[in-house]
């Protein structure tokens, strides 16, 4: 496909899917407030991937079989009554990206370089990263489709689903695992902290925007691919490093949800501050006038 | 005694987290149709009795039985309403999307809620009185009527046995009879409810039955036998308190 071997053209498409995961993936991340583990994820990948390239096998299994073990060790800490999940996972960054750092620097002669990591090289990306991105994407957009309602359920009431009989913590594996698995498909093109920009600032702008999942997912998605996309012309016409104008766009669509957005925006609050409408909550006269009234 | 067919039987169940029992030696029976009331102060063992008739905390010793099966077999028929300011009221979902919830388990993971399903929850909507705040956000409804919200959820489930968590705590008195009359109707159509509260009138005005706990159980029968002076006094030691010699009100702490 004489299309495909311009490196360009191979960036778009591999912008197009990163930004149709990242986004989907963004909502279940921002209504669990899982940031701060995806955060963690981009760094406890990293020794998985140094490993993988000192031994010789391929990175993406590398980086996915770190992936699945800090998934699992965040999973198993945070079981432990009385432990703070954040703490269990801020140890797992450290350590993670620690780990990576000293078998890089271990490595004499080896000259991949850290920055390529820590902000990706999408110009770069190869046929068989554009396939690993399009499996994981297709997965990724599977699993939530299938899923999504027993993830609506664990999110909104953890007690109830399990109740209602869905086993919560196979819920919570499989999510950080396909978390992890965008991760490790994104940090080579986008790079680990921009990564961490793509999954978590469309869809918290998307959120800004409506109340409603399946629209933020929307928007999400629409945010994350416009991102990339406008990123990477940014890139090319101004020859600026292609990972942090992508960053850039969608962390600015945050910003500027957060300025103008119609949901908890700024300007939104001071409007209301303005025009304050009636809390709909206790608006019904019956209430006000039925909380009076004790009871025999 | 008529064992078999009980909603829900409790044969010297003691209840442990970690290790350390929570809960000793309680014995219970309730029938369909009947209404219990779970009553003792705060940490006194309510909220893990009903986790542990859900089957989220495991027996340490005797046995728990559920519609004549383990209570994790028994999940299906059996609805939990949870308190309603433990949930998130900034999470993006609608009163409708919330009640549709109480389909899940029978839709299951391939097929989508389909018009029964949804037929059935906006009869459960009606039910509590909300119909008309399908559309609206779950975070934007009063305390109230985000519990009724919940309950019409439980009932969309169509179940043999209720579980409420403190369902009164906070409620407005509309949003409190509209539950009254819910559980009223769950009742008349053979369904066993167990309401863990604080509030011993509203036990009386709801309830068969009363269950006395505070670490262990301290009564157990019909409503009049149990909620006296004396049985309450022990149950809740220095936290009773005496208003006109034959009252008793508990201060929440």
């Amino acid at each position: 496909m004489p299309w495909l071997d311009v490196a360009f053209n191979r960036a778009l498409i591999e912008a197009v899917l990163i930004g149709v995961a990242t986004g989907m993936l963004g909502v279940q991340v921002v209504l669990r407030r899982l940031a701060f583990f995806t955060m963690s994820m981009t760094h406890a990948t990293f020794p998985g991937v140094v490993i993988a390239a000192v031994v010789g096998i391929d990175l993406y299994l590398g980086g996915a079989t770190a992936g699945i073990l800090a998934a699992l060790a965040v999973v198993a800490l945070s079981r432990r009554r009385g432990h703070d999940p954040s703490t269990a996972t801020a140890v797992a960054l450290a350590a993670g990206f620690a780990l990576g750092v000293v078998l890089l620097s271990a490595q004499r002669g080896f000259t991949k370089d850290l920055t390529a990591y820590l902000v990706g090289s999408i110009l770069t990306v190869t046929t068989e990263d554009l396939a690993v991105a399009a499996a994981v994407t297709t997965v990724v957009a599977a699993a939530l489709s299938l899923g999504h309602r027993a993830l609506l359920f664990t999110a909104f009431d953890r007690d109830g689903a399990r109740a209602a009989g869905y086993r919560t913590t196979a819920i919570d594996l499989g999510l950080l695992l396909l978390i992890s698995a965008v991760v490790v498909t994104a940090v080579p093109a986008v790079g680990t902290i921009l990564t961490l920009a793509l999954v978590v600032a469309p869809a918290g702008a998307a959120r800004l925007w409506t109340d409603r999942i399946a629209t933020m997912t929307a928007i999400a998605v629409s945010v994350a691919v416009a991102s990339t996309i406008g990123g990477l012309l940014l890139s090319r016409s101004w020859d600026v490093a292609a990972g942090a104008a992508i960053s850039l766009i969608a962390t600015g669509c945050f910003a500027a949800s957060m300025l103008v957005g119609p949901r908890h925006s700024l300007l939104a609050r001071w409007l209301h501050r303005r025009h304050p409408t009636p809390d709909r909550a206790a608006t019904s006269p019956q209430e006000i006038g039925a909380s009076v009234v004790t009871q025999p | 005694m008529a064992d078999a067919g009980a909603a829900l039987r409790i044969d010297r169940a003691t209840v442990a987290y970690d290790g350390t029992p929570v809960l000793q030696d309680v014995n219970a029976q309730v029938q369909p149709g009947e209404t219990v009331a779970l009553i003792g102060p705060n940490g006194a063992g309510k909220s893990t009795l009903i986790k542990a008739v859900l089957g989220l905390v495991p027996v340490a010793s005797g046995t728990i039985t559920v519609l004549d099966r383990s209570p994790v077999a028994a999940r299906r028929d059996v609805a939990y309403v949870p308190q309603a300011d433990t949930l998130d009221p900034e999470f993006p979902i609608s009163v409708a999307q919330v009640v549709l919830m109480g389909r899940y388990r029978r839709v299951g993971w391939l097929r989508r809620p389909g018009r029964t399903d949804r037929h059935i929850a906006t009869e459960a909507l009606d039910q509590v009185g909300l119909a008309d705040r399908a559309k609206a956000r779950f975070g934007t409804l009063s305390g109230g009527q985000r519990q009724r919200v919940l309950l019409a959820r439980a009932i969309a489930q169509r179940p043999r046995l209720l579980l409420l968590d403190e369902p009164f705590n906070g409620v407005d008195a509309l949003s409190q009879d509209a539950l009254l009359t819910a559980i009223a109707a769950l009742k008349q159509q053979g369904a066993a409810v167990v309401i863990s509260t604080h509030d011993l009138t509203l036990a009386h005005l709801a309830c068969d039955t009363a269950c006395l706990l505070n670490g262990h159980m301290y009564g157990f029968g019909p409503v009049h036998d149990v909620l006296t002076p004396d049985l309450l006094r022990a149950t809740y030691g220095s936290q009773a308190l005496e208003l006109r010699g034959d009252r008793v009100i508990v201060a929440r702490p």
